[in-house]
């Protein structure tokens, strides 16, 4: 589900990282007025615990040769809370981007809010609504299954709709929305079942990590959660739909014709060097016309610079790796001859 | 493991390694925005923006080798993203590249554009990353604004990182010793989840007598680095070139290109 930097469009990844970036700064500053330095190796080596139960793989049922494994952010939810495993499953985000290149940098925002916001207090939330305080053990897996089913679907709507705003989407919404939610359905079923089995284990062996008191545990009023969830989406919705009609419409606005505006001309013939930046950007995205006249007439010569372009780059990788190599080459020599 | 050496480039020397990390992450998230933003069926003008990253990349003494693998390591949901394009998209095009005059679809040229894109930022991420120790990094962007405690988290996390895999790797090896021919779902899950379980368990124990050995030694919520970031004159340079790099293949040559 990690998205890449191909899917997104410069407003849409803009946007999104700075809802995630706000989202996170609000949760580590109300979490480190609560929390004491002596909770900070416990959240690292959970966030190193993700990594390591991401590579516990199974068999999957009717599909021979493929294989699950867990995503965790609901486990870490129900045991520590969502605002630890907001910021838990956020760094295991980054970290996954930066070091070992699983989704775009520019994704990151889009990765944080559908993996580890919205599927931490999501899934703590639904978790909390189902077993309602009690400690049974059927309302712990009732609620288990349907927080994991809920919050990944969540997570995954959330894709599509993201690369929908960005305007990127060769395939039909559609058709990816549908795909999304039919797939992580299974994910969400496997995740659930493992969850489950994991808490069941837990039960058994340190049933004092199940019973909220675990040593990194915030106890949460059900009214908190309810609140921050609340405030999250208002925040996502605002954000969102400040994109989706900034971005179409102050295009046009700007050089559109105003009828209750006579004065103010409209500016499609107008000199400004940005507005027909805009323009051009705008026929390459449509497209269709501007390629087939290229090909049928006069402007070879653009094929020529394209051309010189694509080997000219070639060329300089090719000097650059060549002379390096040289150098080091002699670098070598000369460290072993003295 | 192939995660297991991840940067391991990261502690070399060179004179890209010697760079401001501030600097060099800002300048990759720039260069990744310029080139997600281009035109989404320009190829051409693509190969201009990999010669950047490119000789980053040698300057810094990272093996080519290396940087393919990965790339293509990352690469299977890319592929399926892209090649989805040329199926939707079937809108006839002709593309004129120096002698040759290829008829295809808008739909291909896509896919080809969504591919370059794809191998230039990562070219650019893996610059980065490889030329950037990851406490350098994650301390540059604290002063960059991120805030304390993830980045703390961060460090947490990337320190152990590499000690769970490595029980993790001993637990599948435990199974895959004991279950010849793999296991049915039900029970696979069941085990899975016992492993997972005996993970966290260990886990929590770990960072119990990770956090007593910490707290004995005065750890107070704050990480102290004898490395001081600055910001010096080579770094200056460095941005100069690279922006006006960025820029003027945007500015000047985006237009030739088309």
């Amino acid at each position: 589900m990690h998205m890449a930097n191909e899917l997104l469009s410069v407003p849409v990844a803009a946007g999104t990282l700075a809802i995630a970036a706000g989202g996170l700064g609000l949760i580590c500053r109300k979490v480190s007025k609560i929390v004491s330095s002596d909770k900070l190796p416990l959240m690292g080596i959970l966030g190193a615990f993700i990594f390591a139960a991401q590579m516990v793989n199974f068999q999957l049922p009717a599909m021979p040769g493929t294989s699950g494994h867990m995503v965790g952010a609901v486990l870490l939810a129900i045991i520590l809370g969502p605002h630890l495993a907001a910021i838990v499953i956020s760094s295991v985000i980054i970290v996954q981007c930066l070091i070992f290149q699983d989704g775009g940098l520019l994704a990151l925002g889009c990765n944080i809010i559908n993996m580890a916001l919205v599927p931490s207090y999501v899934g703590y939330f639904l978790y909390k609504v189902v077993t309602a305080g009690q400690s049974s053990s059927r309302r712990t897996y009732i609620g288990a299954m349907l927080a994991c089913l809920v919050a990944l679907e969540t997570g995954a709507v959330l894709v599509p709709v993201e690369a929908a705003l960005s305007g990127v989407l060769a395939v039909p919404f559609s058709t990816f929305l549908v795909t999304m939610i039919g797939v992580h359905f299974l994910v969400g079923l496997v995740e659930g079942l493992v969850t489950v089995a994991v808490l069941s284990y837990l039960q058994q062996v340190r049933p004092d990590l199940v019973l909220d008191s675990l040593p990194g545990k915030i106890r949460l009023s059900r009214k908190t959660v309810l609140v921050t969830l609340l405030v999250f989406a208002m925040i996502a919705a605002a954000g969102l739909s400040l994109l989706a009609s900034k971005m179409p419409d102050g295009l046009e606005w700007s050089y559109r014709e105003r009828p209750n505006q006579p004065d103010f001309k409209p500016i499609i013939a107008n000199e400004n060097t940005t507005i027909t930046a805009v323009d051009q950007l705008q026929s390459k995205y449509t497209l269709l016309p501007d390629y087939t006249m290229r090909g049928a007439s006069a402007d070879t010569s653009k094929g020529w610079t394209s051309f010189a372009g694509v080997s000219g780059s070639l060329l300089t990788m090719l000097v650059v790796w060549a002379g390096m190599s040289l150098m080091r080459r002699k670098q070598a020599k000369t460290l072993s001859s003295s | 493991m192939h995660h297991a050496y991840i940067d391991k480039f990261a502690y070399q020397d060179s004179p890209i390694h010697r760079l401001d990390a501030r600097v060099k992450f800002v300048i990759t998230v720039v260069f990744t925005a310029v080139v997600i933003s281009l035109p989404r069926t320009t190829v051409s003008i693509l190969f201009c923006y990999a010669v950047g990253p490119f000789v980053v990349l040698v300057m810094g003494g990272i093996p080519l080798r290396f940087v393919l693998k990965h790339i293509l390591y990352v690469s299977p949901f890319v592929l399926v993203l892209a090649l989805t394009s040329p199926w939707y998209d079937r809108t006839a095009a002709t593309i004129i590249f120096g002698p040759w005059i290829w008829h295809t679809t808008v739909g291909w040229m896509r896919c080809w554009s969504i591919l370059g894109k794809f191998v230039v930022t990562m070219l650019a991420l893996i610059a980065l990353i490889s030329t950037t120790r990851f406490a350098n990094l994650l301390a540059g962007l604290q002063q960059l604004g991120v805030p304390r405690l993830l980045v703390i988290q961060m460090g947490f996390l990337y320190r152990y990182i590499f000690l769970l895999i490595d029980s993790a790797h001993h637990i599948l090896r435990a199974r895959a010793a004991r279950s010849a021919g793999g296991v049915a779902f039900g029970r696979g899950a069941k085990f899975a989840a016992a492993m997972v379980g005996s993970l966290f368990v260990r886990s929590i124990d770990t960072a119990e007598h990770i956090n007593s050995a910490m707290q004995a030694r005065g750890f107070d919520g704050n990480w102290r680095t004898i490395n001081r970031l600055q910001v010096r004159v080579v770094d200056y340079v460095f941005v100069a070139i690279a922006v006006s790099f960025i820029l003027g293949l945007y500015l000047f040559v985006k237009p030739l290109l088309g």
